[in-house]
């Protein structure tokens, strides 16, 4: 086995509960490689919901706090602000994060709370059989939309960088190497960081929409469509090419939440101590 | 000997006190009638003691949030009404399924649905024993009073602390608003109960086996045990069980509370305990049920009124013995007959009439309605 | 130039997916007969001699099942 899953994962829960040439799997090694380096094991919590990449976090060997679907990032908030120090991951996917968690994303963003959001878009519901998700293109037929998805897919990167996330990146499983940096990043990122991760699901998308389960056609597809852009003003270029912009999408520094509470307990607590009740 | 200080506070307010003498320095909460002063009074309060207080954006990531506190090491607690109760039922479970200790206020309010936001009622008894998925066990307590209020708020930490489980308190909008005297006592004078810790290393520690109590010990994420907590039915190591795997955990997680109700049952008896007729009630009824008790006193005539305080598990051996004797047994409640299936499911005495009282619509039963219902129903 | 002592491909965790064979740009595996603990056919490092140690395979194995043993100055070095 590889040397990085000798020294992080959850032996005794192995193997993986992916699929064949799953991407979930490659997402863990990547994410593994950020953690080594950065050296932080002991300072892990994560937190995901349900959903094949819900696992993720499961077989590494970290305190791992896995809830119900779409609700890994209150968890998580629950885990960061009982010790800031903490560094709190959520592995989530595009219907746990995207449809049911969406609500609690466009919070946490707008709290800019310390944590990084790992959403891992495969663009179906693949846990549950292949059902159409909010980030599945239009036209796909899937187990809900058998006459082909009339809905406009979402742009979770979008959408967090309008909710107040302060640093934003997508990339894909095609990308390993950017990924395990941006995952780095994101981690040392003092802030909301949300990183979207394009991933095949060959048993589902590439079997129900794409028109192959084979795990390299998958693979090749996500290489074809994702399209590195070094600016955010090219996304629409690509989008009108009916391809994925990916890459490092907004970085900034602002009030992180948790330092912001902090900062309020000792004011409100130094001028009860003197006397005043504010 | 020192008492300790008396202060006139309402119900919400006796219970955010409490909360924060119990340890409480996590709140997670959304603004519902009649529920909100214990969010104000936690937002004020928390930062005062280091604690962290959350107005979400929902009730579902308010209950979610205190289980993820709960494994952060905190003592958590979130507080709503009946609404804002059915939205958090999916994390009640998941309290029951990860054994994250926690407690829970429900301040009840007329329902179903909407309701009447600022009108008392009690139709949420079933919802607080039943209300999440699958088999679980929780314990429910009921305050009748500000003291009570306090008094289980301190008990509810305790015992989610004990039992490893969510702790509802089932409280009413009288309860919640209603202003009188609170003797709160000394911190010294209370006792407090922490959850147990593991006392081997994590090469040793299985996550999910527990001893003779049934109740494994709860490591704090971060102190080195690395442990996988999820929502489905686990086997010891915490993976997804097998069929065996999962009956065994669900029978443990039901057994450790079920098993030891009489180390926490709580039933009490006002008026005449030979009495041969004796209401019983919960929560803010209770307060009538005495009234009515004292009145018919006055005239020489002897009524008890049996109150449950610990309503789930349902305490069926205590409240058989609060209840010998009593020839007509009229349940009081606001909602249309909940404790009422409970007390004939207890009772199963031909000879003895259990009727029921029922005053649902948000207006509070008056005293005299009780013994007016007694000698009509005669 | 670097070179491979040996391919390790752990069979308690290989599910024949084959991405191995798909990144690497020395044409080093084939499909193989063997089948892994899962059950299914395993890849075969056929050619090892043609390995670069660039360790495309590794980082895309999404089962982490496989490792490249680099050889160094005839000391094993992973």
């Amino acid at each position: 086995m590889n040397p990085l899953g000798e020294k992080y994962l959850r032996k005794n829960f192995l193997p993986f509960l992916f699929c064949p040439g799953c991407g979930d799997g490659m997402i863990v090694q990547a994410f593994l490689k950020a953690v080594d380096d950065l050296g932080i094991i002991n300072d892990l919590a994560l937190a995901a919901g349900i959903g094949c990449s819900a696992w993720i976090p499961v077989y590494i060997h970290a305190d791992v706090l896995k809830v119900l679907h779409g609700r890994a990032i209150p968890a998580a908030i629950g885990l960061k602000a009982t010790r800031p120090s903490r560094k709190v991951v959520v592995f989530t996917g595009d219907g746990d994060g995207l449809a049911i968690g969406g609500n609690h994303l466009l919070h946490a963003a707008r709290r800019n709370i310390d944590i990084t959001v790992i959403v891992v878009n495969n663009q179906i519901y693949a846990m549950t059989g292949g059902q159409v998700a909010p980030s599945t293109q239009v036209g796909s037929r899937t187990q809900t939309t058998p006459y082909g998805n009339l809905e406009k897919p979402l742009d979770g990167c979008k959408v967090a960088i309008a909710a107040g996330a302060t640093m934003v990146s997508r990339w894909s499983t095609a990308h390993p190497k950017a990924l395990s940096r941006t995952f780095k990043k994101a981690m040392n990122h003092k802030g909301f960081s949300f990183v979207e991760v394009i991933s095949q699901c060959p048993v589902q998308t590439g079997r129900y929409i794409l028109g192959s389960g084979a795990p390299q056609f998958n693979l090749q597809w996500i290489k074809d469509h994702c399209v590195p852009v070094k600016d955010p003003s090219q996304m629409g270029e690509v989008e009108a090419q009916g391809k994925i912009p990916v890459g490092d999408f907004l970085q900034i520094e602002k009030p992180e939440f948790m330092e912001e509470v902090q900062r309020m307990n000792q004011k409100v607590q130094e001028a009860r101590a003197k006397g005043g009740e504010r | 000997m020192k008492k300790g200080r008396i202060k006139v506070m309402q119900g919400n307010e006796a219970c955010v006190e409490a909360a924060i003498l119990a340890g409480c320095r996590f709140f997670a909460g959304y603004p519902i009638t009649p529920a909100s002063e214990i969010l104000e009074g936690m937002a004020r309060r928390l930062p005062l003691v280091d604690g962290f207080c959350l107005q979400a954006e929902d009730e579902i990531a308010a209950i979610v949030a205190v289980v993820g506190a709960s494994w952060g090491g905190a003592k958590a607690m979130t507080a709503t009404s009946g609404p804002g109760f059915c939205l958090m039922q999916e994390g009640v479970g998941l309290a029951a399924s990860v054994e994250s200790p926690c407690v829970i206020v429900n301040v009840q309010r007329g329902g179903p649905a909407s309701g009447q936001s600022t009108s008392t009622a009690q139709g949420d008894l079933y919802q607080a024993r039943y209300g999440s998925n699958g088999d679980y066990s929780l314990i429910t307590l009921c305050p009748s009073t500000s003291q009570e209020m306090f008094d289980h708020t301190i008990r509810a930490f305790n015992l989610a602390e004990r039992f490893r489980i969510p702790v509802i308190i089932l409280s009413d909008e009288v309860v919640a608003h209603i202003r009188e005297k609170v003797t709160i006592p000394d911190p010294d004078q209370l006792e407090i109960v922490e959850r147990k810790k593991p006392t081997v290393p994590m090469e040793e520690f299985i996550p999910f086996q527990a001893g003779e109590d049934d109740v494994p010990p709860m490591p704090t994420f971060n102190t080195g045990y690395k442990i996988p907590v999820i929502s489905q039915a686990k086997s010891l190591s915490g993976n997804r069980g097998n069929a065996k795997e999962a009956e065994a955990f669900i029978h443990r997680i039901t057994r450790k509370v079920d098993a030891h109700i009489a180390e926490f049952a709580d039933v009490r008896t006002y008026g005449d305990e030979r009495a041969e007729t004796a209401f019983v009630s919960f929560g803010s009824v209770c307060r009538s049920a005495r009234s009515a008790v004292d009145m018919t006193r006055e005239k020489g005539l002897a009524l008890r009124s049996v109150e449950v305080k610990t309503i789930w598990p349902f305490p069926d051996d205590l409240l058989r013995s609060k209840l010998t004797g009593a020839k007509r047994i009229v349940v009081a409640e606001m909602n249309l007959g909940m404790l009422v299936n409970e007390v004939r499911r207890v009772i199963r005495r031909p000879d003895i009439a259990i009727e029921l009282f029922s005053k649902i619509g948000g207006l509070y039963p008056q005293p005299q309605e009780f013994l007016r219902f007694l000698e009509e129903k005669r | 130039m670097k070179s491979a002592e040996r391919i390790e491909i752990d069979r308690r965790y290989c599910k024949g997916c084959m991405l191995c064979q798909y990144v690497c740009k020395y044409e080093v595996f084939e499909p193989g007969q063997e089948r892994s603990a899962l059950d299914y056919h395993m890849p075969r490092p056929a050619k090892v001699e043609k390995c670069r140690v660039c360790r495309l395979c590794e980082t895309h194995c999404p089962d982490m099942a496989l490792v490249v043993v680099a050889k160094k100055k005839g000391k094993e070095k992973e």
